[in-house]
């Protein structure tokens, strides 16, 4: 112990460093060359962080001059922040303030813009758990044929594209919608408001499935001889649940509801779509600030909002840490579905009824529209779309189709290798990798308008470099854009898998005579195999429904996709009160999305981690 | 291929590993790390497999320096604790593995497979998965694996540690009979002192990151040269204890009140170790009363454990003894290590 080592030479700083730079050329030379991290971040900086970052420029200056005014503006506005704005104009009003709340007699206090999007996520969240935990429950509890498929289908909604959902909603739930039409056989009618009912529906619609994966996986996790220790020591069977399942699932629980209010705080399209200004979320005016042109007040206020995300995003990353993910010897065995009633299946046969009106109601009376014109059976609506091919709208269903698949398959081939090099790069422990994990996956926790925007102002209007005019649109922009969107997913199908690969067997394949890449290709490429063909597939199906980076750099109909198409039939005043062709389009869409799912699952693809 | 490491050391972070190995293995050898878990004989296998760097010292194969030689370039074997079988390929595939980058010199890499399965008894098992074999199989299916290419060096790391007993000595068996029918200079790793002693031509005994003695397995047994070594090999009854004046060819130890007589010049606080089949109830020397306090039966004999003044003594006897009971052992039988 006590003997003192001798530097031979060179001193341990310069020892430690030569380890570290053999160690990090070891894992950049795994993908066969740094090359791909490279490309990676350069396209994150073309099509993310440069466009974005000249929009948040924007919240930080005045008059061209660095300043927080900006912000410090939008803060103390009540508008945006309702009671807080004033607490914080004037701090030393707040005493005085809350004597005169309580003397008024403890009136509503005004929460502003953030305090109502805050309100809307809350219901959104409550919705997502109201529906996804009982379903949750009967996933993990039941075995029935078919429960590895709804399994598998929990996460589709999750990439479904926001304006089909708003069309699916709009024709089950509206004033003349599916919904009606049963309930008028009855001789009931209701009237579901447009607002917030609706979105809040339509929120649950997207998280609750969210919630029953977080949930289901952390239940296959609790190890059944817990259970059963627990119940030889002589706890009831519900004291078992209580005492041993429920603290392993209430971390994964938490951040599951977590992740979901970060969702609904963000929500954009479909709040756009079926609330409308009225029902103005930060995202929203954020898209009404900056069509009216308003960019540094759209800017300051998407800073804000980033924020909060982020604190959100980094608390649930931490939640999802805390989450136990070790694979167990036996979870507990589940039992069949079908038998006789007790409380636990007539829950499951009443949530079987509430998950029909809520996930197959609305992709059903959508594909029912396109199908009808008028009450009765017609494929008028498609016969439309054919019109609109041979004609010379500029919205043609077969290019928006066949772009749809191109730019997917261009996005695919860019978001795998993008996925896979941070995966593997970011991948280990770490205080950086941590951090460079985090700052490469900001693509998911940035507001899809900002980065729209940015698009917008950093690439098609252009950049004037060197007395170049430089300006980046059409097919591959947004094949870029496309692949931004998705290679967090990749990044995230592929690291837990990544992480499970033994490290001999990447050294036994070394020692056999394989270099680095060699050696990644042989082994461990074929072990993370699923992730990446999962990824793709989350890859593929993002970039068949984005919209908001497509409608900005789409500069004419020639480079339209889906849901550009599908949005300019709902706006398209010739085609009159009908929803058809846009329920055609997003049936169309629909089948598109699906089908790369069904490939994927043949392909033997696996969604949860 | 004879190995050599030179001063070598090693350090994570704020933990160091290795303090300075310094130790020769010889062209043909099979040569053992032996040592308790966290000693460092892991890390000096990854060493001088080129899966560590080393941060001082050298690695050496026939005299070449190969540090900065990666492990694909150094004609090396490695068989890991558990099994590290590539799941995605067949059995076949993975013993095939190493010659895609290194083809037989003659004959077909077929045949070449076919004889490695064939050499460590898997015939016929060829296309299974791994995932399908049991754990000994997965094991003769890794060693068939390291010694396709025909490496110069075999390192194996605690590769008998995942199996039972029964089976564990089986494949010692067998690891000894390829190794010497092939004459593959190896480097075997475990903390199984009794494994070490089995099969080694010669071992090192390590502690904390750096080597306590280095012998063939009869020698260091017999003759250990620290106390780490000498409990840790076998068991031991180590006595601490006070040299005092010499006897004709000889010294006398007093461990509290009691003397006994050892052979060698010995001076000052010295620790005596008796073995525990080196006490006897019939020795006509160094003989002391203890207390029986537990008798283990185990088959051939039994291992008797003593209260001797609260110090515990364990002798291996024929018999199990009750109460207070002689027993001595003969002043040849005593290792006197000085402290």
């Amino acid at each position: 112990m006590g003997r003192t080592v001798v530097p031979t030479g060179r001193t341990a700083l310069s020892r430690r460093l030569d380890g570290v730079r053999a160690r990090a050329a070891g894992v950049a030379d795994a993908i066969g060359a740094r090359g791909a991290f490279l490309v990676t971040c350069c396209v994150l900086l073309v099509v993310f962080y440069y466009p974005v970052g000249t929009v948040l420029v924007a919240a930080f200056t005045h008059g061209g001059d660095p300043s927080l005014a900006p912000l410090w503006t939008t803060l103390t506005d009540p508008f945006y922040f309702g009671a807080l704005a004033g607490a914080l104009a004037d701090p030393a009003g707040i005493p005085g303030a809350i004597v005169g709340w309580i003397d008024a007699g403890f009136p509503a206090v005004r929460t502003g813009l953030f305090g109502f999007t805050a309100f809307l996520a809350l219901l959104g969240t409550a919705g997502a758990v109201a529906v996804g935990l009982p379903g949750a429950y009967v996933l993990a509890r039941y075995e029935f044929r078919g429960r590895e498929t709804i399994r598998s289908l929990t996460v589709v909604p999750f990439v479904l594209p926001a304006i089909m959902v708003a069309v699916g909603f709009t024709t089950m739930f509206g004033t003349n919608g599916a919904l009606n039409d049963l309930l008028g056989l009855v001789g009931f009618h209701v009237e579901v408001a447009f607002g917030l009912p609706i979105v809040v529906a339509a929120l649950t619609f997207y998280n609750a499935p969210l919630v029953t994966r977080f949930v289901v996986a952390a239940a296959e996790t609790v190890d059944v001889r817990a259970v059963e220790t627990a119940r030889t020591l002589g706890a009831p069977r519900w004291r078992a649940v209580v005492d041993v399942v429920v603290p392993q699932v209430l971390p994964s629980f938490l951040a599951g509801v977590l992740l979901v209010f970060v969702f609904d705080f963000m929500a954009f399209p479909i709040v756009l779509a079926l609330g409308g200004l009225r029902l103005a979320t930060v995202e929203v005016w954020i898209y009404s600030l900056a069509s009216d042109l308003r960019i540094p007040e759209a800017a300051s206020l998407a800073v804000l909002e980033a924020a909060i995300t982020l604190a959100l995003t980094y608390v649930y990353l931490r939640a999802e840490r805390r989450g136990g993910r070790d694979t167990v010897a036996a979870s507990i065995p589940r039992v069949p579905l079908l038998g006789p009633p007790s409380a636990g299946r007539l829950l499951a046969l009443a949530y079987a009824c509430i998950a029909l009106v809520l996930y197959v109601g609305p992709l059903a009376s959508m594909v029912a529209e396109s199908l009808t014109r008028g009450g009765s059976l017609s494929a008028a609506n498609y016969a439309f779309l054919l019109a609109q091919q041979l004609g010379s709208g500029s919205a043609r269903p077969t290019v928006a189709v066949s772009n749809s698949l191109l730019f997917a398959v261009g996005a695919v081939a860019l978001a795998v290798p993008m996925g896979v090099s941070v995966a593997v790069v970011t991948g280990g422990e770490g205080r950086l990798r941590r951090l460079s994990g985090a700052l490469l996956m900001a693509p998911l926790a940035v507001s899809g308008v900002v980065t729209g925007i940015g698009l917008l102002r950093g690439l098609v209007f252009g950049v004037d470099l060197f007395g170049y005019h430089l300006a980046v649109t059409g097919p591959v922009a947004i094949v870029a854009a496309h692949a931004v969107g998705g290679y967090p997913f990749v990044v995230r199908n592929v690291a837990p898998l990544l992480a499970r690969v033994e490290d001999d067997l990447v050294a036994a394949a070394r020692t056999l005579g394989a270099g680095p890449a060699q050696a990644f290709r042989d082994v461990t490429l074929p072990l993370v195999a699923p992730g990446v063909v999962a990824g793709a597939a989350f890859a593929f199906a993002i970039s068949v429904g984005e919209f908001n980076a497509t409608i900005v750099l789409a500069r004419d109909g020639a480079s339209y996709t889906m849901p550009i198409a599908l949005e300019r039939y709902l706006s398209n005043p010739s085609v009159g009160p009908y929803l058809g062709p846009a329920a055609a389009m997003g049936t169309v869409l629909l089948v598109v999305t699906a089908a790369s799912f069904v490939v994927v699952e043949r392909l033997g693809g696996r969604w949860e981690r | 291929m004879s190995l050599e490491l030179a001063g070598v050391e090693r350090a994570y972070g704020d933990a160091t590993a290795l303090r300075g190995i310094d130790l020769t293995v010889r062209d043909g050898e099979f040569f053992t790390l032996v040592g308790p878990s966290g000693c460092g004989k892991t890390t000096t296998l990854r060493c001088i497999a080129g899966l560590e760097t080393p941060d001082a010292g050298a690695v050496r194969f026939d005299g070449t320096d190969v540090s900065g030689v990666p492990p694909e370039e150094r004609d090396v074997g490695v068989v890991f604790q558990h099994y590290a079988l590539f799941p995605t390929m067949t059995v076949r595939e993975n013993v095939a593995y190493g010659l895609r980058f290194d083809p037989p010199a003659e004959g077909s890499v077929d045949d070449r497979v076919t004889e490695l399965l064939a050499l460590v008894d898997l015939k016929g098992m060829d296309e299974r998965d791994p995932d399908a074999l049991s754990g000994g199989q997965r094991q003769r299916v890794a060693l068939a694996r390291a010694l396709a290419p025909a490496p110069d060096v075999l390192l194996l790391d605690e590769p008998l540690s995942a199996l039972d007993a029964r089976l564990r000595d089986e494949l010692r068996l067998e690891l000894k009979r390829v190794q010497r029918e092939l004459g593959v200079t190896t480097v075997y790793v475990t903390h199984d002192q009794s494994e070490a002693l089995a099969v080694s031509d010669r071992l090192a005994v390590l502690n904390d990151g750096r080597v306590e003695q280095i012998g063939e397995p009869e020698a260091v047994y017999e003759n250990p040269e620290t106390r780490f070594v000498a409990a840790f090999l076998g068991e031991n009854n180590c006595l601490d204890g006070r040299a005092v004046g010499g006897e004709t060819r000889g010294s006398t130890v007093r461990v509290g009140d009691t003397s006994f007589a050892v052979t060698g010049e010995h001076r000052g606080a010295v620790t005596c170790c008796v073995r525990p089949e080196s006490l006897d109830v019939n020795a006509t020397h160094n003989r002391f009363e203890a207390d029986v306090a537990d008798a283990e039966f185990l088959g051939d004999g039994y291992r008797v454990h003593f209260d001797w003044n609260g110090r515990p003594i364990i002798a291996r006897l024929d018999d199990a003894p009750t109460g207070r009971v002689t027993i001595g052992f003969d002043p040849d039988e005593a290792v006197v290590l000085e402290r």
